[in-house]
C-alpha cells in the first residue's frame, strides 16, 4: 500500500522520529503493571514443585489457611479448568502431578507477600516421585513414561496441528515438496548431520506479573504485564465459559516481551485467587526464579539435516526431522513447530524437500514463542550444515549460498512463487560481505593476529522468516479527531519496546499531511476501550497495523471531505487539505479548518452537521491458506523478511576463548519507516542473539532439575559483551502490499547470529561446532577433538 | 526503625521496616515507583539507584542501612519539570525501548558523568556493565551518553545498502 | 525480604561483641550486604538479627606502613580498596582482584572483608590475598587473633570464624609490598560472572606463590616456591593443591587446562619482563 511513493517524496516516512513514550520511560512516570495499586490489593505467592515428576499424593493447607493475614488458598484440586492455545492442556496449577520442575503446586493470597510466603511455607505436600521423560528424541522409545496420557481427549485446532495420542508428541508437521528420494538419488553427495539448541529463557527485564479481580457476578478486570491482551481475553474466555464483554484486560507500560509474554500465563490464577478472595484485586509478580521455571521458555531443537546435493553445489533434496523438547504444556510450541516446519531449510531453495517436525512433551519447564519463532534454533543447523557441506565440495560458503539462495521464481517449501517484489536475500548477503572484508583479512587483520596470537574468521549467513499467525489474522486503527485538530488512536497492538507506536504515528502522519506531533497513541491497551487486534507477535505488527493505520488515516480525510464538501458546498473531488484546513483547490480562500469540524461542524447561524469525526481503518491478512496436513502445501507467509550477518570472530586457538570483532547486518525491510527503530530492533535483536550463540540456555540434572534458574548461571550479555563494531544497512524492495512497502524486521535480528558465530569461528580455527550455545569451553573441546584427529576434513562421500 | 534521609533533594523521615529492602522502601514507603526490580538478587542493575554519590542495587541495601544518606532516583534527573541533558540524549538516540532498565541505566550513567565528563566508549560499557538491557542491544544508550557529554560525532548510523 | 528480622548497628567493638555474645548462631554480620542479602533473598539463611557494622569507625580505613605492611578494615568496600593509593602503589595485585568483583554496583557496596568471609571458592579478592600471604584479624568479647587467610577457610562457604567473633582487619604482610604479580579470571561472559577459576600470582624476590580460585572447596594458595621456581616446579605446585570438580560453569578438564595456561602465561610474563 503506497509502496511506489519515492522516498524524496515523504516527510515523515524514514525519519528517526523519537520515541512518543520516551519522557515517560526516561523519568519514571511510565506506570507497569508492578507499579499499580487498588485499596484492598491481595499479594500472591506459589508454591512449586521441586520435582520434574510426581504424583501428588496430598496437599494439607490447613496451617496455611489459618494464618492470619491470609484470604485464599488454592491448590489445582480446586481448580477445574484447563487453559491452552492451540491444545487445551494445561490446568492452571498442577493437579494430581506435577509435570515439570518449578510448576505450581498451591497458591496462596495474602494482605502482603511477607504473610503469602510465610502460608506457603506451611503447606505441606507429599509427593511420590516418577521417572521423567527428557529426552525429546527418544519420543519414539517404547515403554516411555506419557507426559500426557489423556492427550487423545484434549480439544485442539484440528485445521492446523496433529497430536498423537499414546505418544508425547504433541503436534507432528509434515511437509512433503517435490519427491525427496528421487532428489537423493540423483545427487552426487549425500551429508547427514545433527544439531542441537537447550531451552533458553526470553528474559524480558520486567518479569510476568498480573492483577487480577474476580467480581461476584462474574465480571473480570485484568491488568497484566502482556502482549496481547486479546489473546489473554479470548483464552479466559474459553477456559472459562465467560463471555468476552464481561472480561477485561488492560496492558499498562510493559517491560518487555520477546514471545515469552505472547499467550496467558499467570492472569487465570489470579483471578482464581480473586474470585476464592471474594473480589479483592489479588496481585502476583513472578519472581526472576519462577519467570525461569514456572513460566515458559524457548523450547530446545534437535535438528538432523540430511542434505543432497550436486557437484556444482546445488542443493537438489533435504530431508529434516526436528525433534522440538516443547516441555510440559504445548502453548506456542507446537506453532513454532509448524511455523519453522514449513521454513526449515533456510533462505535456500530446495526443490525436493521432506519435513518431519515434532513437538515433544517432556517433563521441562515449557516452550512457548520466543523472538523468531523457531528459527533462532534451526538456522543454527541451517547455516553450520551449509558451511560443512561447502566445505566438503571446496567451494566458498558464500558462493555457496549464493547458489541455493531464494530468488525471483524460486518456490518455497510450501509452494509459494517468489517474486520480484518479496525481498532480496542475495542483496543483504553481498551487502554484509562488502561490510566484513569477507574471503580475507585485511592488513590490520593480519597485525592483529601477529600481535594477538589469535585467529581471526569471517562468515556470511543468511536468514529468513514470515510472520506466523492465523490465515485470518486482522486488525483495526480507530483515528478520534480532537477539537484542537490532534489525534487519538486507538489501537490493541502493545508497545512492549519495540517502537511500532512511533513508526504508526509517522504513517499516519504521513498520509494525513500533518505534523507527527498532532498523532498520539496511548501505551496502556485496554480491551474494553481498544478495537480488536490479534496478538503483539510475528513481526506482522508493522505490516498489518501499518496498512489499518493508513486506511483509517484515509477514512478521516474521506469524512472530513465530506464534511467540508457539505459546508463549502463543493464537490470532493475538487477538494484538497493542508496541515490545518480542507480547502477548495481552484478557491484556496474557501476552507474549513479540521478544528472546525472536529467534534461537528457549524455554521454561522448555529445550525450544526456531521458530530464528532471517528475514523477506522480495518485490516486484514489476506490470500493466506491452512497448509495442507499431510504435506504443508499452500500460503502461510504475509511477506518474508530477508536478512544477512557478517560476522569477524577472533579466537585464541589454545583456550578456544573468543572474541566477536564485528558483526555487519542487513534486512531487506522493504521500506524503513524509522531508521533508529529498525536499527534499535536490528542491534538488541542481534546482541540477543549473541546471547543464545555464546551463554544462554538451561541446564538440568538427570532427574529434569533445573540447575541455573537465575542470572548467576544463565549469563545475558552486557554492554561489555558487545561486537567491538555494529553495521546495520537496510535493503529496500518495496513490499507491495506493505505499508509504504514496508515489512517488518522485529524478530530477524535475533536469526542466524549463532550460526554466524560459528561459522566464524570454523573458519578461524578449523573447528566442528554442533551445539548451540558455543562458549569458549565448547569450543576448546573442538580443538581437543581436532588434534586428536577427528573432525578432519572428510573427503565428500559420494554416495 | 525511624531513619532519615534525603532523597532527590527532599527530606523523609519514615518509620522503616528492619526487614525491607531500600527499593521496596523507595517504591512502596516514598511512592517512588520509577526504580524497578528485575532480580532482586543484585544482578541485573534495574533497581540501581545513587546513593551518597556511588551507584548501588538497591535491592541489596536495607532501608535502614540509608539512614542518613542522599539518594538519587530516575524521579530526581528531571528539573524544573524539564529533562536533563542526560535524558534528552537518551531520547534523542533512541535508547529507550521497553523502559524498564532505563532507569537504571540513567543512574549509572548519571553517577559517570558525574565524575567523568568526557567518558570514552569503553568507559561507559565498564559503567553500565551492571545494567543489563534486553532491547537495545547497549548501543544507542552507549550512544546517548557520549551525547550528553558532547562527543557524539554522528547520530544514528543505519545504511541504505 | 519476604522473612523478618531484626536489625542493630552498633557503633563501637565493644557494643558489637555484646551483640554477639548475646545473640550467638542467630546473628548474622552485614557490612556491605551483597552476599547476605542476595542469601536472604533466596531464603537460604534465616537470620533473627542482622548486624551492621559499618558504623564502628574502628573497622574502618586502610593502613599502610613500610614495617607492618597493609592492613584493611573490615568495612572497607571494594571500590575504595581498588583506589587507595598505597593499595595501588604497594599491592596493585589486590587492586586488580578487587576490580574482577561483581558490577560496579556490587564493588560500590561490597567489601573485601565480606568477599573472604562468604567463604566462597570463587571469591576474587581471596586468590590474590592468599597469594600474597594475607593474614586475618579475627576479633571477640574473648579477645583477638590472627590466621592465616590460607588455613581460614576449612569448606566450601565454612571458615574458621566463630559465631562470636568478627573479622576485623585484613592483614598483608610489609615483605610482598611491591611484589611482581599476574592474575587472569576465567568468566562465561566479560560483564560480571562469577570466576570458573582464576589465578594470581604473586613474587618478591625471596619468594612466589600461585593463589587459586574455583579449583577446591576452598580458595587455594600452592606452597612457597623459590622466585626463580621453574615453571615445570611451579605447574607442579599448582597441580598438588588445585582440585576442580564439574559444575554448571564448566568442566574439570577445562578447569584444570585453563588454571595451567593461567598459570603459564603470567609465569612467561614475569619472567619475560612484561610483568610489573
Amino acid at each position: 500500500m503506497l509502496d511506489t511513493i519515492p522516498s524524496k517524496d515523504l516527510k515523515h516516512i524514514g525519519k528517526a522520529v523519537e520515541r512518543d513514550d520516551a519522557i515517560e520511560k526516561l523519568t519514571g512516570q511510565a506506570l507497569y503493571t508492578g507499579d499499580l495499586e487498588f485499596t484492598g490489593m491481595l499479594h500472591a505467592k506459589l508454591l512449586r514443585s521441586p520435582y520434574a515428576r510426581a504424583k501428588i499424593k496430598s496437599i494439607d493447607i490447613s496451617k496455611a489457611q489459618k494464618l492470619p493475614g491470609v484470604h485464599a488458598v488454592l491448590t489445582g484440586k480446586d481448580l477445574h479448568y484447563r487453559v491452552g492455545l492451540y491444545l487445551v492442556d494445561k490446568h492452571i496449577m498442577a493437579k494430581h502431578i506435577t509435570r515439570h520442575f518449578g510448576e505450581a503446586v498451591a497458591a496462596v493470597a495474602a494482605e502482603t507477600p511477607e504473610i503469602a510466603q510465610k502460608a506457603v511455607e506451611l503447606i505441606k505436600v507429599e509427593y511420590e516421585e516418577l521417572t521423567p521423560f527428557l529426552d525429546a528424541t527418544k519420543v519414539f522409545d517404547k515403554d516411555v513414561p506419557l507426559v500426557h496420557p489423556d492427550l487423545g481427549r484434549y480439544s485442539y485446532i484440528k485445521e492446523v496441528f496433529t497430536p498423537v495420542p499414546g505418544t508425547n508428541i504433541a503436534n507432528h508437521t509434515k511437509l512433503r515438496k517435490g519427491d525427496v528420494e528421487e532428489g537423493f538419488r540423483k545427487s552426487d553427495y549425500i551429508f547427514e548431520r545433527e544439531y542441537t539448541n537447550p531451552n533458553v529463557q526470553h528474559v524480558p527485564m520486567e518479569t510476568h506479573i498480573a492483577i487480577g479481580k474476580w467480581d461476584i457476578g462474574d465480571r473480570i478486570t485484568i491488568y497484566t504485564s502482556a502482549q496481547s491482551p486479546f489473546t489473554v481475553r479470548n483464552l479466559f474466555s474459553f477456559s472459562f465459559g465467560i463471555s468476552h464483554s464481561n472480561i477485561r484486560v488492560i496492558t499498562p507500560y510493559v517491560g518487555g516481551g520477546f514471545g515469552g509474554k505472547a499467550g496467558i500465563g499467570l492472569e487465570p490464577l489470579v483471578c482464581c485467587l480473586s474470585k476464592a478472595a471474594g473480589g479483592r484485586h489479588v496481585k502476583l509478580q513472578a519472581t526472576r526464579e519462577e519467570e525461569f521455571s514456572l513460566l515458559p521458555c524457548r523450547s530446545g531443537l534437535t535438528y538432523r539435516i540430511k542434505t543432497g546435493v550436486k557437484k556444482n553445489g546445488k542443493i537438489i533434496a533435504q530431508k529434516m526431522t526436528m525433534f522440538w523438547d516443547a516441555g510440559a504444556y504445548a502453548d506456542y510450541a507446537v506453532n513454532v513447530t509448524r511455523a519453522s516446519g514449513f521454513s526449515a531449510s533456510g533462505p535456500y531453495e530446495i526443490e525436493n524437500a521432506w519435513v518431519d517436525a515434532y513437538s515433544v512433551y517432556t517433563n521441562k519447564p515449557f516452550g512457548t514463542a520466543y523472538r523468531g519463532f523457531g528459527h533462532v534454533e534451526f538456522s543454527w543447523g541451517v547455516e553450520r550444515q551449509m558451511n560443512y557441506i561447502a566445505d566438503q565440495l571446496s567451494i566458498d560458503p558464500f558462493e555457496f549460498r549464493k547458489i541455493n539462495a531464494i530468488k525471483p521464481g524460486s518456490k518455497t517449501m510450501t509452494g509459494e512463487v517468489i517474486t520480484d517484489h518479496s525481498g532480496n536475500v542475495t542483496k543483504c548477503m553481498e551487502t554484509v560481505a562488502k561490510a566484513i572484508n569477507y574471503g580475507k583479512l585485511t592488513a590490520g587483520e593480519k597485525a592483529r593476529e601477529q600481535k594477538t596470537g589469535m585467529k581471526i574468521g569471517k562468515s556470511v549467513v543468511a536468514l529468513h522468516k514470515a510472520p506466523a499467525m492465523p490465515s485470518m489474522t486482522g486488525t483495526v486503527v480507530v483515528l478520534k479527531l480532537n477539537e484542537d485538530a490532534s489525534v487519538t488512536v486507538n489501537h490493541a497492538l502493545t508497545e512492549i519496546g519495540m517502537g511500532t507506536y512511533t513508526s504508526l504515528r509517522q504513517i499516519i502522519a504521513e498520509v494525513l499531511k500533518w505534523p507527527v506531533e498532532r498523532i498520539r497513541i496511548p501505551i496502556e491497551n485496554d480491551t474494553d476501550r481498544d478495537p480488536y487486534d490479534w496478538q503483539t507477535v510475528a513481526s506482522k505488527g508493522l505490516l498489518l497495523s501499518g496498512n489499518a493505520a493508513i486506511l483509517a488515516a484515509q477514512d478521516l480525510l474521506d469524512k472530513c471531505y465530506d464534511i467540508a464538501a457539505q459546508a463549502l458546498r463543493a464537490m470532493k473531488c475538487d477538494l484538497d487539505h493542508d496541515a490545518e484546513k480542507v480547502f477548495i483547490r481552484h478557491k484556496q480562500e474557501s476552507f474549513i479548518t479540521f478544528k472546525q469540524m472536529s467534534v461537528g461542524y457549524a455554521y454561522p447561524n448555529g445550525n450544526a452537521i456531521c458530530g464528532p469525526v471517528i475514523a477506522v481503518g480495518r485490516y486484514i491478512a489476506q490470500g493466506l491458506t491452512n497448509l495442507d496436513k499431510e504435506n504443508s502445501q499452500g500460503y502461510p507467509a504475509i511477506d518474508w523478511t530477508y536478512g544477512a550477518h557478517g560476522v569477524i570472530t577472533e579466537v585464541n586457538p589454545k583456550t578456544g576463548a573468543f572474541n566477536v570483532i564485528k558483526v555487519a547486518s542487513a534486512y531487506d525491510v522493504g521500506r524503513v519507516i524509522n531508521e533508529e527503530s529498525v536499527r534499535g530492533q536490528a542491534i538488541g535483536g542481534m546482541i540477543q542473539g549473541l546471547g543464545t550463540a555464546m551463554c544462554e540456555g538451561y541446564i538440568y540434572n538427570k532427574d529434569g532439575k533445573l540447575l541455573n534458574p537465575s542470572f548467576t548461571d544463565n549469563k545475558i550479555p552486557t554492554a561489555l559483551d558487545m561486537p567491538e563494531e555494529i553495521e546495520c544497512f537496510a535493503v529496500e524492495t518495496p513490499q507491495v502490499d506493505g505499508p509504504f512497502g514496508a515489512r517488518g524486521v522485529g524478530e530477524h535480528s535475533m536469526i542466524a547470529v549463532c550460526g554466524g558465530v560459528g561459522n566464524a569461528i570454523e573458519k578461524a580455527v578449523g573447528v566442528d561446532l554442533t551445539h548451540m550455545p558455543i562458549r569458549a569451553e565448547d569450543v576448546w573441546k573442538a580443538l581437543q577433538k581436532k588434534s586428536e584427529g577427528q573432525g578432519k576434513k572428510l573427503k565428500a562421500k559420494k554416495k | 526503625m525511624k531513619i532519615k534521609l534525603t532523597v532527590n533533594g527532599k527530606k523523609y523521615e519514615r518509620d522503616a521496616s528492619e526487614s525491607k529492602n531500600l527499593l521496596h522502601f523507595i517504591r512502596e514507603d516514598l511512592g517512588l515507583t520509577g526504580t524497578k526490580e528485575g532480580c532482586g538478587a543484585g544482578e541485573c542493575g534495574a533497581c540501581t539507584v545513587i546513593m551518597n554519590g556511588k551507584t548501588v542495587n538497591s535491592c541489596l541495601v536495607l532501608a535502614v542501612e540509608a539512614d542518613g544518606a542522599t539518594i538519587q532516583t530516575v524521579e530526581g534527573e528531571a528539573k524544573n519539570g524539564k529533562l536533563s541533558k542526560l535524558q534528552t540524549a537518551f531520547k534523542a538516540n533512541h535508547a529507550v525501548q521497553c523502559g524498564f532498565c532505563t532507569a537504571g541505566m540513567l543512574m549509572s550513567s548519571r553517577a559517570l558523568l558525574n565524575k567523568n565528563p568526557k567518558p570514552t566508549v569503553d568507559e561507559i560499557k565498564h559503567a553500565i556493565e551492571g545494567n543489563f538491557c534486553r532491547c537495545t542491544g547497549y548501543t544507542q544508550i552507549i550512544e546517548a551518553v557520549q551525547d550528553a557529554s558532547g562527543q557524539l560525532k554522528k547520530k544514528g548510523g543505519l545504511k541504505r545498502a | 525480604m519476604l522473612q523478618n528480622f531484626g536489625y542493630l548497628a552498633p557503633k563501637s567493638l565493644a557494643e558489637l561483641y555484646a551483640v554477639l555474645k548475646k545473640n550467638s548462631g542467630k546473628a548474622m554480620i552485614l557490612a556491605g550486604g551483597t552476599d547476605v542479602l542476595v542469601n536472604l533473598h533466596n531464603g537460604c539463611m534465616a537470620p533473627t538479627t542482622l548486624v551492621d557494622i559499618k558504623k564502628i569507625a574502628e573497622l574502618g580505613g586502610i593502613k599502610y606502613d613500610k614495617k607492618n605492611g597493609l592492613s584493611i578494615g573490615a568495612v572497607v568496600t571494594c571500590v575504595e580498596v581498588a583506589e587507595n593509593k598505597d593499595v595501588i602503589k604497594h599491592y596493585p595485585l589486590i587492586a586488580k582482584a578487587v576490580g574482577e568483583i561483581g558490577s560496579p554496583q556490587l564493588r560500590n557496596r561490597a567489601t573485601i572483608a565480606g568477599n573472604i568471609c562468604t567463604g566462597s571458592p570463587c571469591a576474587d579478592s581471596s586468590c590474590a590475598l592468599i597469594a600474597l600471604g594475607a593474614s586475618l584479624e579475627l576479633s571477640s568479647a574473648d579477645g583477638v587473633r590472627t590466621v592465616f587467610l590460607k588455613d581460614f577457610f576449612i569448606g566450601p562457604k565454612r571458615t574458621q570464624i566463630k559465631p562470636e567473633e568478627v573479622l576485623t582487619r585484613i592483614l598483608v604482610p610489609a615483605d610482598m609490598a611491591g611484589a611482581n604479580f599476574g592474575m587472569n579470571k576465567l568468566k562465561r561472559i566479560k560483564g560480571h560472572d562469577i570466576a570458573l577459576v582464576s589465578v594470581a600470582v604473586a613474587k618478591t624476590d625471596k619468594v612466589m606463590r600461585v593463589g587459586i580460585g574455583s579449583a577446591a572447596p576452598t580458595p587455594i594458595v600452592t606452597k612457597d616456591l623459590a622466585p626463580n621456581a621453574s615453571l615445570k616446579d611451579t605447574l607442579a605446585a599448582v597441580a598438588a593443591v588445585a582440585k576442580p570438580i564439574d559444575d554448571v560453569r564448566a568442566s574439570k578438564e577445562y578447569r584444570e587446562f585453563m588454571i595451567n595456561d593461567y598459570v603459564e602465561q603470567i609465569y612467561s610474563d614475569l619472567f619475560n619482563g612484561k610483568g610489573r
